[in-house]
């Protein structure tokens, strides 16, 4: 009773976001402002409704009412209450439904927010995010379902596969959801900008904390989704450039390459049309990885149920909206011819731009990456796959010149670089870079990337205490802490801007430790057994058992001990029963300097166990270094828009008539 | 200039576009055998009933050719349709099924057979795998149809399907003259 409830308004909603489409383009091409309110209302009951809609799901989840088919294939009796509620997203079906709730919220708050101060570009929002959201619709009204009921009922569930049966689960998709669909409000800015004309800087402004937000969730939710793989799935490490991966980190590249150019144009003026190509194509490739996942032309470890019909209709959908959107740009772009041009190659302006193509560049290659082992398979029928060799070489490059570039955007000026305050600047971090070369040697790091990156490290860090130091020097009236304090709140935006750079910093810093220092030990032990790996002697004290929740499994107990201290790890094979893959919880002792990882296989025969132990140098530092990054965005999130728009004025073309 | 780029950037937003449709034909999940339209590696082993079994005794006849273990779940999920299978086709003179119990223990496999049904063909014993290495076997179950002149035709990944007889092999037996 209650899912169909749900289904019915999901079904109204569909035709309120037809409405709410159809309506407004009637209502702006014949100058009723009327109508365009009736596709606002519409488009706020659409939300009400797939509220519901997501609540009756949620609430069947609960109460298990296996009769509902989604309920029924994701959870079971047995499921912890925490993975009912979040089994949603456990799904295809439920993926949708809380990605098109998702979009309804945001539009929602969207139209509440700007309706007012934005009245010529939102009923174009209005039109574009009601046509997507109608599209979302079909797409799960028609060919995924969750309201499906499965008759007759079986007594039980099949229960959620195992995998996902962590709090990783209850946090990784929906953040990267929230990331994938918080750009469809820029982009929907963007496109109106584009299409009425005012393709100035009132979007940008419009957006920018949208822009923050989509990009932080983002972040947070590929992070969430390292970690999870990293205590997991139990290989050791992090990140596998899985397409699916991949599909993530693409829209996050080409969204971190506009996060900083919208301050060029904010400043100068200048590239406005890579602007709008820059947001387009971070939501398109957002889109695309919805494709690649929901539709199965690629297979991974995300490799989720593929079914033709969707992947078709996905492909249509996406189809039209990409050839809309670039078609749009380009026959748009000639309003946005620009008078103003780069002064100077050294200007903060053309490191922005250096930056950009870097960052483009790397999307670019994760996209070739991504794509052509399909290319492959379509046109000659066998399979290739692309791994860590080809990222490795390709991308760790452009990356270190992005890290050079990171380093030298604090410390140059806009317009025109001064030679003097050049030649005053760059000496310290210059020396640290080559503090950095020594400290790398010292530290028996051979791989020339290694060495570089750890030059560019305090490079970046030397630049931006500099930059830090000479902000309080010239309030050297005040007292340092006073002086501080002062800088930071004045200028949240730049100095949370710096503190995600520390944070990507720190990240590196893992990067080198577990990239190039990581130790693996393969082997059999029985209980009783020591070995030594780094300045660790594990020793497995006992296999046993546990059991939890809905699971049990084979346990392993280690004592680990270094000098005076010594902690007890478990690793764990757990059962799930009902599907019987049997799932490895790594046993994980975190220090700052390194991880103790272990893993437990198969046994080889009475008492004897297979093991792998590995020594994963400096992997929290990614975990900090990615908290940091969301510290400074949150703290950049503070600044109001007043001040953001005052440094925006300098561009007298900023709104046109 | 400028128009270069526009032409740029939507010629290569269609050809991924064209890509994809493309890829859609495709089931990411099969994965093409290198032995197929080649001779079927021959075996002469044990079979589970302790007599000799010998691929190369069935020339001049279709085999299908099972690769499964009673370690394996869609195994189970497969077996209904081979009995199913094993019973409508015994009566053919032209086609016969041999099962390969690889990575398996005889216990287990005799445990697996009594629990889920008999199909009555025979299978070779392959505890060490060296028949599945042989083959390019990567996962349980994997099928392979040869045709009577000891050539591989068709790769099945997966368990067979209800109709898959008729669907794929009864058309390639047809197709011989």
């Amino acid at each position: 009773m209650w899912i169909e409830l749900g289904h019915f308004a999901a079904i109204l909603a569909f035709l309120l976001c037809i409405t709410q489409s159809g309506v407004t383009l009637l209502g702006i091409y014949r100058s009723q402002p009327v109508w365009v309110r009736i596709g606002k209302q519409a488009s706020m009951v659409a939300f009400l409704l797939l509220t519901l809609a997501v609540g009756t799901v949620v609430a069947a989840f609960l109460t298990h009412d296996f009769s509902v088919r989604y309920v029924a294939e994701h959870a079971s009796l047995e499921l912890p209450v925490f993975y009912l509620a979040t089994a949603l997203w456990g799904g295809h079906e439920g993926s949708l439904l809380f990605w098109a709730w998702l979009l309804a919220l945001f539009n929602a708050i969207a139209i509440w927010r700007h309706w007012s101060s934005h009245t010529r570009s939102l009923p174009w929002i209005l039109v574009i995010l009601g046509a997507m959201l109608a599209g979302f619709l079909v797409l799960i009204l028609f060919l995924s379902s969750p309201f499906d009921r499965l008759i007759p009922p079986p007594g039980n569930g099949r229960d959620l596969n195992p995998m996902l049966q962590d709090p990783g689960m209850v946090f990784h998709p929906p953040f990267l959801y929230m990331g994938y669909v918080g750009f469809a409000i820029p982009y929907a800015f963007a496109m109106a900008a584009l299409i009425t004309g005012q393709a100035g800087d009132e979007w940008i402004l419009a957006t920018r904390r949208w822009t923050l937000f989509a990009w932080v969730t983002l972040t947070i939710g590929i992070v969430f989704g390292a970690y999870w793989a990293y205590y997991v799935l139990g290989w050791g490490g992090y990140w596998a450039w899985d397409p699916v991966e991949n599909a993530s980190f693409m829209p996050w590249l080409t969204a971190t390459a506009f996060l900083h150019s919208v301050m060029v144009q904010e400043r100068r003026g200048l590239f406005k049309t890579w602007n709008l190509f820059l947001i387009i194509t971070t939501f398109a490739l957002s889109l695309l990885g919805t494709f690649l996942v929901r539709s199965g032309v690629l297979s991974s470890v995300h490799a989720f149920a593929s079914d033709p019909s969707r992947g078709v209709y996905i492909l249509v959908f996406m189809s039209i909206l990409l050839l809309f959107s670039f078609g749009v740009l380009v026959l748009r772009a000639e309003l946005l011819r620009n008078p103003i041009q780069l002064e100077s190659l050294l200007s903060k302006e053309s490191a922005f731009l250096f930056n950009n193509l870097l960052l483009v560049t790397a999307a670019l290659t994760v996209l070739l990456g991504t794509l052509y082992p399909l290319a492959v398979e379509t046109l000659s029928a066998t399979k290739v796959s692309v791994g860590p060799p080809y990222y490795n070489k390709v991308f760790i490059p452009i990356m270190l010149g992005i890290l050079l570039l990171m380093g030298i955007g604090p410390l140059i000026s806009w317009r025109r670089a001064l030679p003097a305050r050049l030649k005053r600047d760059f000496p310290i971090p210059v020396g640290l870079a080559l503090v950095g070369v020594l400290l790398a040697v010292l530290l028996d790091i051979s791989h020339p990337y290694g060495v570089v990156t750890v030059a560019l490290m305090l490079f970046v860090v030397g630049s931006h205490s500099l930059d830090l130091w000479r902000g309080v020097q010239a309030r050297a009236s005040m007292a340092f802490w006073h002086a501080l304090r002062a800088l930071l709140a004045r200028n949240k935006r730049r100095y949370g801007g710096l503190m995600v750079h520390l944070g990507i910093v720190m990240m590196c810093g893992g990067f080198i430790g577990s990239g190039l220092f990581q130790q693996e030990l393969d082997l059999t032990l029985a209980p009783g057994d020591s070995v030594q790996l780094g300045r660790w002697t594990v020793t497995l004290e006992r296999m046993g058992e546990a059991a939890k929740y809905n699971w049990t499994a084979v346990e392993a107990t280690f004592r680990a001990q270094n000098g005076q201290s010594s902690v007890i790890m478990k690793a764990q094979k757990r059962n799930y029963g009902k599907r019987s893959q049997p799932i490895t919880e790594a046993a994980i002792h975190t220090t700052w300097r390194e991880d103790l990882y272990i893993v437990l296989g198969d046994p080889v025969k009475e008492n004897l166990w297979n093991f792998r132990i590995y020594r994963n140098p400096l992997v929290a530092w990614l975990w900090w270094g990615a908290a940091m990054m969301v510290c400074g965005v949150i703290f950049a999130m503070l600044q109001g828009r007043r001040s953001a728009s005052f440094t925006s004025s300098p561009s007298p073309d900023g709104v046109q008539p | 200039m400028k128009s270069i780029w526009q032409t740029v950037l939507l010629l290569g937003v269609l050809a991924i576009l064209a890509l994809f449709a493309l890829g859609l034909r495709n089931d990411p999940h099969e994965i093409p055998s290198p032995l197929v339209n080649r001779p079927a590696p021959d075996f002469a082993v044990q079979a589970l009933d302790g007599q000799p079994i010998r691929l190369a005794d069935q020339r001049g006849k279709w085999v299908l050719v099972n690769f499964w273990g009673s370690w394996c779940v869609s195994c189970v999920a497969e077996h209904p349709y081979l009995l199913d299978l094993a019973r409508a086709t015994r009566a053919r003179s032209d086609f016969v099924i041999i099962g390969v119990d690889f990575k398996d223990t005889e216990q287990g496999a005799a445990q697996f057979l009594a629990r889920h049904g008999n199909p009555g063909y025979r299978h070779a014993f392959d505890p060490a795998q060296k028949i599945a290495i042989d083959w390019g076997v990567y996962g349980a179950p994997e099928s392979y149809l040869v045709d009577p002149s000891g050539m591989i035709r068709v790769k099945q990944t997966g368990p067979l399907y209800p109709g898959w007889f008729e669907k794929v092999a009864l058309p390639l037996m047809e197709a011989k003259p």
